[in-house]
């Protein structure tokens, strides 16, 4: 019995240290084969994410290996890995991140012959980044719980301070969510920067959780976790398709503020070439209208691009002149001053 | 004199044996490289300015800042709370298996197995299907609008009913242990139950008390995916840690809270481990003689028993929400059965379930070998370096998943060694994460084995190499198995560590739950947490039935 045991446990034993040497070794071969592909970070939604990577494979026959997070996490990541950067392109989320990036040397210029199209006030002036869709932020509402509480949609930013709402309202952090940061860059351009902050200090009693992700307050406001949440837009549509029949958009009426979803290409990334390929298919009439299909009803910076039939409802929100420089070049300073403020 | 004299002596064995000296040289290295290079990154990251001269100025603003004073003062608050009714319910519930008469004990087994092979979040999430603002409890029962768990209350009641086990096997080992001749001898002098109670067995257990306090205190204050999910704006240093660094791309003040965090640990662990650890008044008995005569009072079956019985309930209750919550279409709304869920994971999201599952299963065997080679030297041989071998490989069971993931983010994307993006710093960090416990297990099992037959081995002329292959490790095979288990269910499971160290090329299951949880799609999170759940029950289940087969048993805890 005994030596049958042992000699199982042997057995074993080799197999699994041939295991790990078989693991080992087969690493360095599997990266010197040399298909094209690409790795990148993605901000979008997890499902527009994979239909696009999917779609450029076909087309291409690059292999793509994608991760979503969100903004302030990828960017996070590619500072993190500066020195030896693994991914190369940074896919969507608001471009306020890219023109920090930008400043800090993260990103490389690459003007697409794609971008030529793209309207000037979509795309950074020197080619480091280019837009691929615009959204717009306002609330996202949960009319049973409104009408439990027997109010009204905020229509402005300050009924959001209002009583019913207390402990209802969600924001995202603005230090992990490019959402969220909008949101504050928004506020502080709207009322100058010490009212601002004062206004953040008194929605701070109102929120409920300040999760990392910004598509999470919209979700969260559908599904009757919350009042209000604050998001863009089209996400708010596509969650009430996928069921949340009690979302409500509303929009406040000082204006409010956008991202451009933008694609750039990191600096010193792994597999340029495929990079660049990447992008131009991301600013093509084929590449952005892809969206539509999984949900994601963003205006898109095509000109020739069809826009979603579901924006439709959102064209007559009114804007602010969104500072996108100030609000990229001001970002660390910002969040910290609002971490400061919330205190 | 005489013991210098003897480690010399030891230590010149040590080095006529090419093979032992080998090992043991390359068990340091790797140890150094692996787990305390990290940590003096994290360390000295918080030192360095930008362009790389010495500054105060991060640790300054640490403690500066009133909000990171007020996040200190959280995750104390938490632990101390948690590991309090942790530390109560665990030993009502080792009281209830040890010395009572009652019918449901094998329910404890299963209660004190789920929270290991499911991932570190699940109750939370669970919880937030049943008491969220749509709970079903909350809002559908009782009809209450504005309930919020999100916070204090929410996230201390999940630790506690997360970390309650730990507490509770430790508890349940030692009241086993207990000799009953002291309770019956006291019986006979006419004390009562409660007077035995307290003055016999209470003394008896005071030091595991204390150990399983400490225990769970580190587990909570590391905690990150429970207060990454249900915190809400009670912030906690591990979840600050991650959003500092992370999400407000501050690595360097996040490696300076990062170190506070390391300390807390730390120092629980020193004195866990040094302090507690070596009190235990129970072992001196040795073994019981016989076995206990359980408590068949109804009255003391009714009060400890009902509350037990409460809990588990309750406990398998969340658990069978999540398989539920990842059938319906829409939790708290739409109630309507639906596979869609199912859909969105095996079409969109096949590869984290892949990637973990292969990576999980490439760490076990190299986990359960290299734990029990440490174990073997620690318990077998006598060298320089011992102390070092033994303090550090245990050590990292007490760093927070948070501050070792940074470490190894900070430690390997430059030269000299650059694994990030790999599936090897994944690896590693299972690895140098989960061998503790086989080490432990490893230790246990060879104390109980007498030296000479491995010595008889050697003297008929075995190399160490060949010694430990057939002799000891087909005598710790029990041990080495359940290692082996238990790494795979660890790694399967973890998050706080490999949320720093995913790629777009290497994604994990948790982390892809983690980001489904963050933007509010509980159905597709419940769908990927059964699933988890599955593949972990599936795996450790053949590996069960095959080492059955072979006459091993394993032990999952």
């Amino acid at each position: 019995m005994l030596k049958k045991s042992r000699m199982i446990a042997v057995a074993l034993t080799v197999f699994m240290l041939a295991g790990v040497l078989a693991g080992c070794g087969s690493k360095p071969s599997g990266e010197t084969a040399k298909p094209q592909k690409l790795t990148l970070y993605c901000g979008l939604m997890e499902d527009h994410m994979v239909k696009a990577v999917q779609e450029f494979e076909k087309e291409t026959g690059i292999k793509v290996d994608a991760v979503r997070m969100s903004s302030g996490e990828i960017m996070g990541r590619i500072k993190a890995e500066k020195n030896n950067p693994k991914a190369s392109v940074w896919f969507g989320g608001p471009a306020d991140a890219f023109v920090q990036a930008k400043e800090e040397g993260l990103l490389e210029k690459y003007v697409s012959p794609n971008a030529g199209k793209i309207p000037v006030q979509f795309k950074d002036a020197d080619g480091y980044w280019t837009g691929i869709y615009n959204g717009y932020l306002g609330f996202v509402s949960n009319q049973k719980l409104l009408n439990e509480k027997g109010v009204a949609a905020p229509k402005s930013w300050d009924d959001l301070l209002k009583p019913e709402f207390k402990g209802q309202v969600v924001l995202a952090n603005p230090g992990s969510s490019g959402t969220a940061y909008t949101m504050l860059a928004t506020i502080v351009q709207i009322m100058g920067e010490e009212k601002g902050l004062e206004y953040m200090k008194k929605l701070h009693g109102q929120v409920k959780t300040y999760p990392k992700s910004g598509t999470a307050p919209g979700r969260m406001a559908g599904q009757g976790e919350a009042i209000v949440g604050l998001s863009f837009l089209h996400d708010g549509i596509k969650y009430r398709e996928e069921g949340m029949k009690d979302i409500i958009l509303s929009a406040p009426s000082e204006g409010t503020g956008y991202e451009i979803g933008s694609v750039a290409v990191l600096k010193g990334g792994p597999d340029q070439e495929a990079a660049k390929k990447f992008v131009d298919w991301a600013l093509s009439k084929k590449g952005q209208e892809l969206g539509q299909q999984v949900g994601s009803y963003q205006f898109l910076t095509n000109p020739e691009a069809q826009a979603p039939k579901q924006a439709e409802e959102l064209k007559d929100t009114k804007l602010i002149k969104y500072n996108l420089e100030w609000a990229g070049k001001n970002k660390s300073d910002l969040v910290e001053k609002w971490n400061n403020a919330i205190k | 004199m005489s013991i210098i004299d003897r480690q010399l002596e030891e230590m010149k064995k040590v080095i006529r044996d090419p093979i032992l000296l080998v090992t043991i040289i390359a068990v340091i290295i790797s140890l150094i490289i692996f787990t305390l290079w990290p940590i003096y990154e994290v360390l000295v990251e918080g030192f360095l300015a930008k362009d790389g001269t010495f500054t105060l100025k991060y640790y300054q603003d640490v403690f500066r800042q009133s909000e990171n004073m007020r996040v200190l003062g959280n995750t104390l608050l938490l632990g101390f709370v948690v590991s309090l009714f942790s530390t109560a319910i665990g030993f009502l519930f080792a009281y209830a298996d040890a010395f009572i008469k009652i019918r449901f004990k094998r329910l404890f087994n299963v209660i004190a197995i789920l929270p290991i092979v499911s991932p570190p979040f699940a109750l939370a999430m669970a919880f937030i299907m049943l008491f969220g603002q749509r709970g079903f409890v909350t809002y559908s029962l009782l009809g209450i609008k504005d309930a919020n768990i999100y916070g204090f209350a929410g996230l201390a009641t999940v630790q506690v009913l997360a970390f309650f086990p730990t507490a509770y096997l430790v508890l349940a080992g030692l009241l086993k242990q207990i000799d009953p001749s002291y309770e019956e001898a006291a019986r006979n002098m006419g004390a009562s139950r409660w007077h035995i109670f307290k003055t016999v067995i209470l003394p008896l257990v005071t030091p595991g008390i204390a150990n399983s306090f400490l225990l769970v205190f580190i587990q909570t204050v590391a905690d990150f995916g429970n207060a990454m999910v249900i915190g809400g704006n009670y912030t906690t240093l591990a979840a600050k840690v991650y959003l500092q660094a992370m999400g407000n791309y501050d690595i360097k003040g996040g490696t300076a809270l990062a170190t506070l965090l390391l300390m807390i640990s730390v120092l629980m662990f020193v004195v866990q481990k040094y302090w507690v650890g070596g009190r235990s008044y129970v072992t001196v008995t040795g073994k019981p003689s016989r076995q206990r005569e359980l408590i068949n009072d109804p009255i003391i079956s009714w009060i400890v028993g009902v509350p037990c019985a409460l809990i588990s309930l309750f406990i398998l209750v969340l658990y069978i929400l999540i398989p539920y919550g990842s059938f319906v279409n829409l939790w708290g709304i739409d109630f309507t059965p639906t596979l869609k869920h199912y859909g969105y994971v095996l079409s969109l999201g096949l590869k984290p379930i892949l990637d973990t599952t292969y990576l999980a299963l490439l760490s076990m065997p190299i986990t359960g070998i290299m734990g029990m080679v440490i174990a073997f030297l620690i318990v077998r041989k006598q060298f320089i370096g011992r102390g070092m071998i033994e303090f550090t490989s245990m050590l990292s069971m007490a760093i927070p998943g948070t501050v070792i993931g940074m470490g190894y983010i900070l430690a390997y994307n430059d030269e000299p060694l650059v694994l990030t993006g790999t599936a090897t710093i994944i690896v590693l960090s299972f690895l140098f994460r989960n061998m503790p416990v086989g080490i432990r297990a490893g230790v246990a099992s060879l104390q109980q084995i007498d030296p000479a037959i491995e010595e008889a081995a050697q003297d008929l002329g075995a190399n160490s190499f060949k010694v430990f292959t057939s002799v000891t490790i087909p005598l710790i095979s029990s041990a080495f198995f359940s290692g082996l288990v238990y790494s795979f269910v660890r790694s399967m499971t973890a998050i706080s560590a490999v949320i720093f160290l995913v790629s777009a090329s290497y994604n994990l299951l948790t982390v892809a739950i983690m980001s489904q949880v963050d933007v509010g799609r509980l159905g597709v999170a419940a769908a990927y947490s059964t699933v988890l759940i599955v593949i972990v029950l599936a795996v450790t289940g053949i590996l069960k039935l095959l080492l059955g087969r072979m006459g091993i048993k394993i032990n999952m805890q």
